[in-house]
């Protein structure tokens, strides 16, 4: 309750932070003290309200519904903590916080510029506004109590001290296929257990628990980078309405250029953490999927990437005075970024993706689904209604003749290609909206000439001057970087024996790419290393293509079975299993492998469990990395074939089977009305079916039975020992029917030697120069960074 | 400014019409009437249940896996996949699967579980009637 009361006062001071602003800008001088004291109110009171939750969660207070769904007693430190961000609410709440750190530093960079605060900080707190009212507890509250709606919960979570109160049987209900018992848990039980004196925090001892894909060191990670980025993209939107509000488009662009820079960094980082974690934990085989939730954040970041082109034109291009080429470009892309991040929610978020991606979020309600097309309808009518307004002034000339050969124009193309892609992206994404969807291939196909523009482009206008360059010129400056980049273009031809022409023309425009920049880095070394920036960030790209080049075309892959301790050849290696061992309490096993090629030795072992959160085995693949290439090992299966040739059979009633010379017959059950009643009620009950065998014409009735007791279920077994036959029970099916084990009985004894055959079944497979996938990222990251600090200094000129 | 038009329009008109032709090649529909799906043989993105009292088999000659999916309306079918079950498979309720109806199964070269735990809800929900 007092989350909600925290959140709902920062909704308050949210809204008054945003009208004293936009009063203060249409001319009250007074107001701008209340915008400040708002917002930082506003922020304060958020960050207390995210500590007040991380409490809740580290101390298992499992009264609020948030904290039952996600986390469990078994997590704890850093994975536990994580849980905040686990579901819908949280992310949501995350989001709402990383914005609200992004305005503190936000309204502080802009009180240090010129008269912008007002009119920025008052476009920023409308985003925190509507952010609020999404975490209110009119939809995605965090902070919602457990019986505020009715949910079911498991009765192993929670006390069975309490079992016994009178009210209690009113609430119970039993899953008959699963066998489990439930509790109901609702505003009636919380009143009747209010009545008894019995807290909530006493009554409910246990959560559901967490995904166990998510509880790994990335969940910590990679969700707050990439909701800093999502926060950072409202900025550029504010600098940009900003402007059109004051009707200024010569100062918004070395504003928001620091901005810009800095959040398609974080954002750019963010998005391939999560490759990194599709490739390294879970298991996908490769790091890009073009799964919905992938591409929606993809998308904007493409957008902010091209602004980035065309605003270092306006900004270059101001130097002859005017407001500069491409006002509307720029003001439009980056108005785009930040709608885009907003329809990104929308897409995974509400629910219209539901069968098309690995993890969207369950449908939330109508309701939710009304405020997200208002949230993106309002920033939408915001953005292009003030555009369209200020049309007029937008269109003013630019004074400046142009030439196909000049950089601008290699920027601006720049700027297309990457909206191209961008919009390639939007449309197959969006396609699940009209009941179709594309293939991988449509992405790729589209982008394999994209990135070869790209690559072109990247490193040849470089060698154009601004405005205008001769022919001759670039003739002769480009000589040697292209004669380079063939060679290195033939040697991946002869050496790395990639045949196909695009993949070839692909390696050549990344080879110019790199070659260029590399010059150019070396050359202007000496003159400070602020100026390195983008071509830091190119030569990023340029290894980034290289290695999707590698890993994404040229991975080979084969499925191999293991027998334990028998040598196998696969891809080139020796492969030989050498067992399991139990880790982490035996909770999870790891499957030892050790690889031999020539006279190197390595040690690798991929990870499977039973994972009780979802009874599902769970695998995580174990990588080799070996500097120009990865060996890549995703378990499959594990099992041990112990000789008895185990049967499983489903029999109706009156059906028979023969096994081992010995013909069983399922008659029927016994499940009398008492039983039922128990087995309602959730109390403990056997229920038996009653069976006959027959051996050499010599009859025998036996019995197997499901028995619960306290709410856990066991399966007994009968042996035979007439016909040398155990019979296990698997399963009873309502319909009438059971299902058995049957094995014979010598084998399966415990004390006799085991003739077990272990085999492990893998996918192994080897990924040519994938680091350069991660090594090009990371490097365009470290240019983002440098290009972020020249800018933020040019920010303070006049 | 009349080059950046040409430049611009240029690219962006190739691209629509490359955009245009893959997306047309590409295109899957969604269909979740397994009739439907039986009766022609074009790839689809077939949308139902797992029949858990079926079971799922796993070939390991073939390295195949197959299993039966239910639609809304109680038409069945038999699935067969080319590779090994998928994680979370066994607890997985709602299931799509990308590929055609051909020779009595459906040949999927994709399968999309889903297990979200609003379906174990739904589950007790119907029971405690």
């Amino acid at each position: 309750m007092a989350g909600s009361l925290i959140l709902t006062i920062a909704l308050a001071c949210s809204l008054f932070s945003m009208v004293m602003y936009y009063l203060n800008f249409r001319g009250y001088q007074n107001t701008l003290n209340y915008g400040r004291i708002g917002y930082h109110s506003m922020a304060m009171l958020v960050v207390a309200a995210a500590v007040f939750l991380e409490y809740n969660i580290l101390t298992h207070n499992y009264a609020l519904h948030y904290v039952y769904s996600y986390s469990s007693n078994a997590l704890s430190g850093g994975k536990l903590a994580s849980t905040f961000w686990a579901g819908q609410e949280g992310s949501f709440f995350l989001w709402l916080v990383l914005s609200s750190l992004v305005g503190v530093v936000l309204q502080s960079y802009c009180s240090k510029r010129g008269d912008l605060e007002p009119r920025v900080m008052a476009v920023f707190s409308l985003a925190t506004t509507f952010l609020l009212i999404m975490v209110s507890p009119l939809f995605k509250n965090p902070f919602a109590a457990i019986w505020s709606e009715p949910i079911f919960l498991s009765i192993k979570d929670l006390n069975p001290a309490f079992f016994n109160l009178p009210f209690m049987q009113n609430f119970q209900f039993t899953d008959q296929q699963s066998g489990q018992s439930f509790i109901k848990m609702n505003s009636d039980l919380f009143a009747n257990l209010s009545g008894a004196g019995v807290s909530l925090k006493e009554f409910i001892v246990n959560g559901k628990g967490l995904n166990p894909q998510l509880t790994n060191f990335w969940m910590q990670i990679h969700p707050p980078i990439l909701f800093t980025g999502f926060s950072m993209a409202t900025v550029p939107f504010a600098f940009a309405v900003a402007a059109l509000m004051k009707n200024d488009y010569r100062e918004w662009v070395k504003h928001s250029f620091p901005w810009v820079l800095a959040g398609a960094g974080i954002l750019g980082l963010g998005i391939m953490m999560g490759g990194y974690w599709a490739y390294e934990m879970l298991g996908w085989g490769g790091y890009w999927a073009w799964d919905p939730v992938e591409n929606s954040s993809l998308i904007p970041w493409l957008v902010g990437v091209a602004s980035i082109h065309t605003l270092l034109v306006q900004r270059k291009s101001q130097a002859t005075g005017g407001i500069g080429k491409f006002a509307k470009t720029n003001l439009i892309l980056c108005l785009m970024t930040y709608i885009l991040v907003l329809y990104s929610t929308f897409l995974t978020r509400s629910g219209v993706l539901g069968d098309a991606s690995v993890h969207s979020f369950v449908d939330p309600g109508m309701l939710v689904y009304l405020f997200l097309i208002i949230f993106i309808g309002t920033f939408i009518v915001l953005g292009f209604g003030m555009v369209i307004y200020r049309w007029k002034y937008l269109s003013e000339p630019v004074p400046s003749e142009e030439q196909i050969l000049s950089r601008d124009l290699a920027l601006f193309t720049a700027a297309i290609v990457l909206s191209a892609s961008a919009l390639i992206v939007l449309v197959g994404t969006s396609a699940p909206l009209f009941g179709h969807s594309v293939d991988a291939f449509f992405y790729n196909q589209m982008h394999i000439p994209l990135a070869i523009i790209i690559g072109l482009l990247n490193g040849l206008s470089l060698l154009l001057k601004w405005n205008t360059t001769r022919r001759e010129d670039l003739l002769k400056t480009s000589v040697i970087p292209i004669a380079l980049s063939l060679f290195v273009t033939v040697l991946i031809w002869v050496v790395g024996g990639v045949t196909d022409i695009m993949m070839l023309l692909l390696a050549f425009s990344a080879a110019i790419t790199l070659v260029v920049n590399i010059t150019i880095a070396f050359k202007i070394i000496r003159g400070g290393l602020q100026m390195l920036g983008a071509y830091i960030a190119h030569i990023g790209i340029a290894l980034f293509i290289l290695g999707v080049i590698g890993s994404a075309g040229y991975t080979k892959q084969i499925d191999v079975n293991l027998e334990k301790n028998v040598p196998n050849h696969a891809l080139g290696y020796e492969i030989i299993f050498t067992g399991y061992t139990p880790i982490e309490n035996a909770t999870k096993y790891e499957f030892n492998l050790s690889l031999k090629k020539g006279d190197d030795n390595y040690k690798i072992s991929p990870v499977m469990y039973i994972s009780e959160f979802n009874n599902g085995l769970m695998r995580e693949p174990a990588i080799l990395n070996l500097v120009t290439k990865d060996f890549y090992v995703s378990p499959l299966g594990y099992e041990e074939d112990d000789g008895s040739k185990g049967n499983t059979v489903t029999l109706h009633k009156g059906d028979s089977k023969d096994y081992n010379n010995v013909k069983i017959t399922f008659n029927d059950f016994y499940f009398p009305a008492e039983v039922r009643e128990a087995m309602m009620a959730g109390k403990d009950f056997e229920i038996i079916a009653n069976l006959t065998a027959e051996t050499n014409g010599k009859k025998e009735d036996f019995k197997v039975s499901l028995v619960s007791k306290g709410g856990s279920r066991t399966m007994t077994s009968a042996d035979l020992k007439d016909g040398n036959v155990k019979v296990t029970l698997l399963n009873l099916q309502a319909t009438g029917s059971v299902d058995l084990s049957l094995s014979s009985l010598d084998n399966s004894a415990q004390n006799l030697p085991k003739k077990s055959k272990e085999v492990l079944t893998i996918t192994a497979s080897v990924k040519p120069f994938i680091n350069f996938v991660w090594t090009g990222v990371l490097v365009m990251v470290l240019g983002f960074g440098f290009s972020v600090a020249r800018r933020l200094k040019e920010s303070f000129k006049r | 400014m009349k080059n950046k038009y040409i430049f611009g329009g240029g690219i962006i008109t190739i691209f629509l019409a490359i955009m245009v032709y893959l997306f047309s090649q590409s295109n899957i529909q969604y269909e979740s009437n397994f009739q439907n799906v039986m009766s022609k043989d074009k790839v689809c993105k077939a949308t139902g249940s797992w029949v858990k009292s079926k079971n799922f088999e796993t070939d390991k000659v073939h390295r195949t896996f197959s299993f039966y999916m239910v639609d809304e309306k109680g038409n069945e079918m038999k699935v067969v996949y080319n590779g090994t079950i998928p994680n979370n498979f066994e607890s997985a309720k709602s299931v799509v699967v990308t590929g055609s109806y051909k020779d009595g199964y459906f040949h999927a070269r994709d399968i999309l579980t889903k297990c979200p735990s609003k379906y174990q809800e739904d589950k007790v929900k119907s029971s405690s009637l």
